[in-house]
């Protein structure tokens, strides 16, 4: 396999993870609410599906029990936000520390234990295309599942009633609330669904493209995907570009070190942060003005209470 | 304000004459006693945290009295004392900007930025120059590295609105591969063996302790010094007074004729010193040399630290203590519980629940 080949097929596998949290994240922010303990709704989803998948045997029970895990923590952070009416952006990075701390405590016994991982499908025919084969069609199934869940995503939040409420809940609550519904029902909902989603991409992240645990194995992941979300304007599939360019950003300094090229590993390390940072930068006035009413009085002024 | 503030219904217009004051309920009296919240959480949070650890097959009561008895040994409440003395900093370094309504989330890169420079200093000058020398600028290089790196974050959100919890998370990781990069490589101890490492600075670089046999340095003093002059720059300074307005309405603040862009980024420059500072104290006075892992996590503790006291500069070095103490109890876990030590995360992470969901402390400061 080629470079760009390689990177690109362990842009699109090791994106999916990120992909999974960016479009959680989405459905939150769409609601209004931000949810920056993302990251350990991942991290617990890993864990749970991890230990679900060495106790059952089956990966596909290991992903239900991950979702579950990491909407679980959604709700802790939903609970203080929605109901206690605490700062958003505090929250969640208290969230995230009690999802490392619980994963830690239960996690050390499954560090190093083995487990029967998902295994790639190649799709008959369609991997055998030149370039895009490799790239799109030699896969885990929870890779595939996220080609659908994103345009499904975008259906439900643009096509249907459902999505329809669920920006009301974001951007006009109070017409919501006008209408009959309960815009913090709808928020509570979006919360849990994004760390349901969030927990999956963590199940995928430890079953299908690590096939291991180990403490923080998300690193920064999740913090990725919360920048992913402003960077694709809280649409869900120019989510999906933008989790594959940092999932190559990522799959490229093993690739580049299995050539042998001497780069620092650091640099390479720290570029999908940096690309993050960047894109925010280049895309980021233009973005703001793109983000649900709801949400930018929650980013235009950080409140410090 | 949070934005489910939104969803409250309407507030009744104002009547033309004030209400009779209302007897106050009980609730209404606790809610009152400004330290009922610390209470609450001290005293919920290890019952939860107790819960998960039953379930994990440890008996807690043995877990906490273990955790306890750690602490009192003589050797374990220094070192207590020398991590609350970073996280004091830490702290301060997110409370100086979330009094300007900024959420840094980066101490923990402002931290690695804070000892990388102080070490870069530190490396080249250690055998040349008269150790007072050599600290001094070793204080200057880490203040003025992790303001920098905050600076940045700073100036990505006045120039292109990227928000600094966002920018200074990002900002972490960057950081942190950075000096893995730099001792891989470039600075790396040739006569170190095993993990990667600097060179470890000469004895006069070192932060000069106050006992001989005791741990304790002298960032103790730099650390209460950073408490005074923080407290008294926010409470007694014009701008300090700035920056409570800014934080509480920076529309008005700027329909005042503040420049509110000048005041925020002076905020982060401050919080990202302190925090810079942090990485120095930490470096010179008990790593001696750079090293992955030797942040501890200071930065995200420190956050926690800031909101435990509400961003008020002396219940920051009161929680500093608490969370200080709680962190090593951890190491205590992982030798009598075998428990990993970062489970103390949740203890941590519940005590920091029930006070931000207890609102007691929020009512205060906006008063």
């Amino acid at each position: 396999m080629n470079l760009i080949t390689e990177v690109a097929a362990g842009g699109v596998r090791g994106g999916t993870s990120i992909l999974f949290a960016a479009l959680g994240e989405t459905i939150a922010e769409r609601a209004g609410i931000i949810y920056l303990g993302i990251e350990g709704s991942m991290l617990t989803g890993a864990l749970t599906a991890y230990a679900v998948t060495a106790s059952t045997g089956s990966p596909w029970v290991g992903v239900v029990a991950g979702g579950v895990a990491g909407a679980l923590l959604a709700l802790v952070h939903a609970v203080v936000v929605l109901w206690r009416g605490a700062n958003q952006l505090a929250t969640g990075f208290v969230v995230l520390f009690l999802g490392l701390g619980l994963t830690s405590l239960f996690g050390a016994a499954y560090v190093g234990r083995e487990i029967s991982a998902f295994k790639p499908y190649a799709v008959p025919l369609l991997s055998d295309i030149p370039f895009v084969g490799p790239v799109l069609f030699n896969h885990d199934p929870l890779t595939y599942l996220s080609y659908l869940v994103a345009p499904a995503m975008w259906w439900l939040l643009y096509r249907t009633k459902v999505g329809l409420t669920v920006r009301g809940a974001g951007e006009k609550p109070e017409v919501l609330r006008a209408y009959g519904h309960s815009p913090v029902l709808v928020r509570y909902l979006a919360v849990v669904g994004g760390g349901l989603l969030a927990g999956v991409g963590g199940a995928q992240l430890s079953t299908a493209y690590t096939n291991a645990w180990f403490e923080n194995m998300t690193m920064g992941r999740g913090f990725i995907a919360v920048a992913l979300v402003i960077f694709a304007a809280w649409h869900p599939l120019r989510a999906v570009s933008g989790a594959y360019l940092f999932g190559a950003a990522l799959a490229l300094s093993p690739a580049l070190q299995a050539r042998g090229i001497g780069l620092n590993q650091f640099v390479l390390d720290a570029l999908p942060y940096v690309v993050t940072l960047l894109a925010l930068v280049v895309l980021g006035r233009r973005r703001a003005n793109a983000a649900p009413d709801g949400l930018s009085q929650v980013f235009d002024m950080t409140p410090a209470r | 304000m949070s934005d489910t503030s939104v969803l409250e219904p309407a507030a009744p217009a104002a009547t033309p004459e004030p209400p009779a004051p209302a007897k106050p309920t009980i609730v209404e009296r606790l809610k009152a006693v400004p330290w009922l919240g610390w209470v609450v959480a001290v005293a919920g949070a290890p019952v939860i945290f107790g819960a998960f650890v039953a379930v994990k097959g440890v008996n807690p009561f043995t877990m906490y009295a273990d955790m306890l008895a750690s602490l009192t040994t003589p050797a374990q409440a220094e070192t207590v004392i020398i991590r609350a003395v970073v996280l004091v900093l830490a702290g301060l370094a997110v409370a100086v900007p979330a009094r300007a309504g900024l959420l840094n989330v980066g101490g923990e890169g402002q931290i690695v930025i804070g000892a990388v420079c102080a070490a870069g200093v530190g490396l080249v000058t250690d055998q040349r120059l008269p150790g007072v020398v050599v600290l001094v600028l070793m204080l200057l290089a880490g203040a003025v590295g992790g303001a920098l790196w905050a600076g940045l974050a700073a100036g990505l959100r006045l120039t292109v609105k990227v928000n600094e919890a966002i920018s200074t998370l990002l900002l972490n990781f960057v950081a942190l591969d950075l000096m893995l990069g730099l001792i891989y490589d470039p600075w790396k101890d040739a006569s170190g063996f095993g993990q990667p490492s600097s060179r470890p600075l000469v004895d006069e670089a070192r932060l000069p302790l106050f006992a001989p046999g005791s741990k304790l340095n002298v960032g103790l003093v730099i650390a209460v010094i950073a408490v005074v002059a923080v407290w008294w720059a926010l409470k007694k300074t014009e701008w300090g007074f700035r920056l409570r307005v800014v934080g509480g309405n920076p529309e008005a603040a700027r329909q005042a004729g503040m420049r509110v862009g000048l005041l925020l980024v002076s905020a982060m420059l401050v919080g990202g010193a302190l925090a810079g500072l942090a990485g120095m104290v930490h470096m010179s006075g008990t790593e001696f040399k750079l090293r992955p892992g030797m942040t501890l996590n200071f930065g995200y503790i420190g956050f926690l630290v800031s909101w435990l006291a509400g961003h008020r500069p002396l219940r920051v070095a009161a929680a500093a203590v608490l969370l200080a103490a709680i962190a090593m109890a951890g190491d205590s876990l992982q030798i009598n519980s075998g428990l990993p030590a970062a489970s103390v995360n949740v203890l941590m992470a519940v005590v920091l629940l029930v006070v931000l969901g207890s609102n007691l402390r929020s009512r205060k400061v906006t008063a």
